[in-house]
C-alpha cells in the first residue's frame, strides 16, 4: 500500500517533470521569444527579458523575465476556450502545433476578434520607407512601416499599413516632448491604419517619397504577424527614438513571421532606418522595390515636361481657369492642353494642401477638372532618375585629411556620427540638404601638438529651390566650437543660423541667406556677442561631382567683422568613399588666412 | 513658431507640419475640394516619433470622417468614398482617366481586372455627371455612378 502510493506519487512527479522538461524545450524556441518579443542581446536594455511594458500582456506574474513561466501559465490558460484563447490566438496556434492539441474551430467563440481577421487579411507584406523630405533634413534618419496587401497588386489604397510609434499626448510641449521621446518616457504602441491615409500623410502633405519593399514572406508567414499583431493590440512597448523604435519593432515582427533570419542578431545602438532596408535586403528577404513619387515630385514631373511658355500659360490658367477658352490656351493641341490642365490642376491642390476648404480654391480646383475630363487622357509624365535610400552612404564617418594654412602643413583626423552635408555623395539623399550631428576634428601641426579644430554639435542645412510652382524658404542652423580669428586664431563657441532663398537651373543651385550668429570666445569682453550677416553661394552637381562656392561674413556688434570664402569639391570615390578637396580663405579687418585641404571621406555602419 | 523651430532643430530631430482634425489621428487631410464640412485645424506636432495622438487605431477605423473607430472597415465603394480625401482624389483619377483612387474604387466595388478599362472610361467621360458641383457628397457620387454603371452594358452586371 505505502509503496503503492509511493509510486503514484513518483509516476505523477515524473509525468510532471516530462511534460515541464517537453515546455522547457518549447520555452527556449524562437518563435516563442519572438512573440514575447524577448531581447535577444539586439539592444542594450532589457537583454534577456521582454521589451513589452505592459502587465495585460503577460499570463504569469514574472512573464516577462521568465519565458517558461509564461508558457506554462500560457499552456493552462489557452487549453480551454475562453477569454485569454481570444486575446492570444498566435500564442494559441504557437502551443497547440507543438503539443498536439486538436480543436477545429479554436475562435469559434471569439467574435471580436475574427470580425477583426475578417477584415485585416494579407496576400503580401511589404515594408515601407518614406524618404527624406526637404525642409525638415533631419526626417533623412527616415521612418518604415510595414504594408499588408491584400491581394490586387495596383489596388494598395485598400492596404492595412502597420505602424509603429509613440503614444503622445497634445498637452506637451515641443522641447518636453522631444526630451521624452529621446529618453524614453512615451509608451509605443502599434496601429494599424488604412495605408491611404499614410500615403496622405507622407506623399501628399509632407511631400516625401515612399519606398516599397515586397518581403519574402509567405502565406503562412504573413498570418502569423497578424494573429500576433491582435495580441498587441492596445500593448505597450517603451519607445527609444534611436534604438527602440519603429524600425527596431518590424524587425521582431518579421522574426515572428520567420524566426532565425538573424534580423536582431547583433547589438545595435541605433536602428537606422534605412539599415534595416539593408538588413532585409542582404538576408534576401526583399523580393521587389516600387517606387512612389510625391505628389511635389510629380508635380515637378509635369512642369518639366511642359515648355516655358507652356509652363507659364499652365501657371496662368491655375489662377484663372477661365484662360481655358483664350485663343492662346486653344491654339495647342489637345495633348499638350491636357497636360497644362494637369498641371494647373496638381498645382492649384498642392499650394493649398494644408490649408482649409475655401469656396474659391474649391471652385478653382473643379473648374480645372472639368477641364481636364473634356480633354483627352493622356499618360502621366513619370518621374525618374532617384536612387533608392539603401543605396547612399553610411551614416557614420571618419576623415583624414592634410593640408596648409598660411604657410603651415598640417594633417587632420576627423570623425561623424552623423549624417550627410552638403559635398557628401549624393546618391540616396535629397539634393541640398545636410544634416550633421557631432562632427569632431583634431589638427596637427609641424610646431605643435594635437589640437581641438573644430566640434560641431548640430549644422543643418535645407535648400529647397524656388520656382514657378513652389516658394519654399531655405535655411540653416549651425552650433559648436570652431577655429576663428579673435586677436588671433582660437577656439570660439558659437550658434548661427540663417533663412532666404535658393533656386535650380539644370545642376547649378544658387543660393542667398541672411544670418545671425552668436559667439563666446576668450577675446571678446562681452559673454555673448551677437552678429548679423549673410552668405551667399552656389552648389553644382554633376555624375559624381559636387562642388561648392560659397561666401559668408558677419559683423558683429563689438564692432569686428569677418568673413569666409570657400570653393570645395567633392568626388564619389564609391558608394562609402569620397575625396574632397577645399581652398578656404578667411578674413578680418586687417588681415587673412588661405587655407587647402585635401581630405578622404570614408562612411560607414 | 521660430523659437520652436530652432529649439527642435537643435536637438537634431526632424519637425514638420501635421494637419489633424479634433478626432484623432490621421482623422483629417483637410482642404477638401468635396468634403468641407470638416474644416481641420492645423497643429504642430512633431513627427519624429511617428507617433499619434489619443487612441492607437487597430484596423477598426471607418465612418464619414475617418476618425470613428467604432465598426470594421469594409471597403465597399461608398465606404472608401467617405474616407477623407478620397473622394478628390477619385475625382482627379477620373478626370484624368486613370489612376490608384480609381483602380481602388472598382476593386472594391469588384469589377473585374478586364472591365476596369471599361470603368475608367465611363468614370472619364460622365465626369460632368458624376461630379455636377464642387460640394457633392460622396453618397451623390455613388448613386451617380451606380446608376451610369446600370446602363452600361458590361458595368450593368457588377451593381
Amino acid at each position: 500500500m505505502r509503496t503503492g502510493l509511493l509510486c503514484l506519487l513518483f509516476c505523477l512527479l515524473a509525468g510532471v517533470t516530462r511534460a515541464d522538461d517537453g515546455l522547457a524545450t518549447l520555452a527556449k524556441q524562437p518563435r516563442w521569444h519572438a512573440l514575447l518579443h524577448i531581447n535577444p542581446g539586439a539592444t542594450l536594455r532589457d537583454r534577456h527579458r521582454s521589451y513589452v511594458d505592459d502587465d495585460n500582456f503577460f499570463l504569469a506574474e514574472h512573464g516577462a523575465d521568465d519565458p517558461f513561466a509564461e508558457l506554462r501559465a500560457s499552456v493552462a490558460a489557452l487549453r480551454e476556450p475562453g477569454a485569454e484563447r481570444c486575446r492570444f490566438p498566435a500564442r494559441y496556434r504557437f502551443i497547440a502545433t507543438s503539443l498536439g492539441w486538436h480543436d477545429p474551430q479554436p475562435f469559434a467563440h471569439c467574435a471580436d476578434y475574427l470580425q477583426w481577421r475578417a477584415s485585416v487579411h494579407a496576400k503580401r507584406a511589404v515594408l515601407v520607407f518614406p524618404a527624406a523630405y526637404l525642409n525638415s533634413p533631419s526626417s533623412m534618419f527616415g521612418h518604415t512601416l510595414l504594408r499588408l496587401d491584400q491581394g490586387e497588386d495596383s489596388a494598395v489604397w485598400l492596404s492595412w499599413a502597420v505602424n509603429f510609434g509613440a503614444m503622445t499626448s497634445e498637452q506637451d510641449n515641443s522641447l518636453f516632448y522631444m526630451y521624452r521621446g529621446l529618453a524614453g518616457g512615451y509608451p509605443g504602441q502599434f496601429n494599424l491604419v488604412p495605408y491611404l491615409k499614410k500615403i496622405q500623410e507622407y506623399s501628399h502633405m509632407e511631400s516625401r517619397d515612399m519606398w516599397e519593399y515586397s518581403l519574402d514572406l509567405n502565406q503562412a508567414q504573413i498570418d502569423w504577424i497578424i494573429d500576433h499583431l491582435w495580441e498587441l493590440k492596445e500593448i505597450n512597448f517603451d519607445y527609444y527614438f534611436f534604438d527602440e523604435n519603429c524600425s527596431f519593432r518590424l524587425l521582431e515582427l518579421i522574426e515572428v513571421a520567420r524566426p532565425g533570419t538573424g534580423v536582431l542578431d547583433e547589438l545595435r545602438f541605433a536602428e537606422l532606418p534605412v539599415n534595416t532596408v539593408r538588413s532585409l535586403d542582404q538576408r534576401g528577404l526583399i523580393t521587389e522595390r516600387h517606387y512612389r513619387p510625391s505628389k511635389q515630385v510629380e508635380l515637378e514631373a509635369f512642369s518639366e515636361g511642359l515648355s516655358a511658355d507652356e509652363r507659364s500659360l499652365a501657371r496662368a490658367l491655375a489662377d484663372d481657369p477661365g484662360l481655358a477658352d483664350s485663343d492662346a490656351f486653344r491654339a495647342y493641341p489637345a495633348e499638350r492642353r491636357a497636360l497644362m490642365a494637369q498641371t494647373a490642376y496638381r498645382y492649384v491642390r498642392f499650394v493649398h494642401r494644408k490649408e482649409d476648404r475655401s469656396e474659391a480654391v474649391a471652385g478653382q480646383s473643379f473648374a480645372l477638372l472639368r477641364l481636364i475630363s473634356t480633354l483627352p487622357a493622356v499618360a502621366p509624365p513619370r518621374a525618374t532618375g532617384k536612387a533608392p535610400p539603401e543605396s547612399g552612404h553610411g551614416s557614420q564617418m571618419i576623415a583624414a585629411a592634410a593640408g596648409q594654412l598660411g604657410g603651415d602643413d598640417f594633417g587632420e583626423f576627423s570623425y561623424r556620427l552623423t549624417y550627410h552635408d552638403l559635398l557628401d555623395n549624393s546618391l540616396g539623399f535629397p539634393e541640398g540638404a545636410q544634416i550633421q550631428g557631432l562632427g569632431l576634428t583634431v589638427r596637427s601641426t609641424e610646431s605643435g601638438a594635437p589640437e581641438l579644430e573644430e566640434l560641431q554639435l548640430v549644422g543643418i542645412r535645407s535648400f529647397s529651390p524656388r520656382d514657378q510652382f513652389a516658394k519654399p524658404l531655405s535655411w540653416y542652423v549651425e552650433g559648436g566650437l570652431e577655429r576663428a580669428w579673435a586677436g588671433r586664431r582660437r577656439l570660439v563657441r558659437y550658434l548661427q543660423g540663417g533663412a532666404g532663398a535658393s533656386w535650380r537651373y539644370g545642376g547649378w543651385q544658387p543660393y542667398l541667406l541672411a544670418s545671425a550668429r552668436a559667439e563666446n570666445n576668450s577675446e571678446f569682453s562681452e559673454v555673448v556677442t551677437p552678429g548679423g550677416g549673410g552668405e551667399a553661394g552656389m552648389l553644382y552637381h554633376a555624375g559624381r561631382w559636387q562642388w561648392q562656392l560659397s561666401t559668408a561674413g558677419h559683423y558683429f556688434t563689438n564692432d569686428v567683422y569677418r568673413h569666409r570664402s570657400r570653393l570645395a569639391v567633392q568626388y564619389a570615390l564609391s558608394q562609402q568613399q569620397g575625396l574632397r578637396a577645399q581652398v578656404e580663405r578667411e578674413g578680418w579687418r586687417g588681415g587673412d588666412d588661405t587655407e587647402f585641404k585635401l581630405q578622404w571621406r570614408w562612411y560607414y555602419d | 513658431m521660430k523659437k520652436v523651430l530652432l529649439a527642435t532643430a537643435l536637438l537634431g530631430a526632424s519637425f514638420s507640419v501635421q494637419a489633424a482634425a479634433p478626432g484623432g489621428p490621421g482623422c483629417g487631410w483637410g482642404n477638401l475640394l468635396f468634403e468641407g464640412k470638416s474644416g481641420t485645424g492645423m497643429h504642430l506636432l512633431a513627427t519624429v516619433f511617428n507617433g499619434s495622438t489619443g487612441n492607437a487605431t487597430f484596423g477598426m477605423s471607418s465612418g464619414t470622417n475617418g476618425c470613428d473607430t467604432s465598426g470594421a472597415l469594409t471597403y465597399s465603394g461608398e465606404s472608401l468614398l467617405s474616407m477623407n480625401g478620397v473622394l478628390e482624389e477619385v475625382a482627379q483619377d477620373a478626370a484624368t482617366g486613370n489612376g490608384e483612387a480609381l483602380t481602388a474604387l472598382s476593386v472594391s466595388m469588384g469589377i473585374q481586372t478586364e472591365d476596369r478599362a471599361q470603368f475608367n472610361a465611363l468614370m472619364h467621360q460622365n465626369f460632368a455627371a458624376i461630379f455636377p458641383r464642387q460640394d457633392v457628397s460622396a453618397g451623390e457620387v455613388m448613386q451617380n455612378i451606380t446608376a451610369l454603371m446600370q446602363k452600361d452594358q458590361t458595368l450593368a452586371k457588377y451593381v
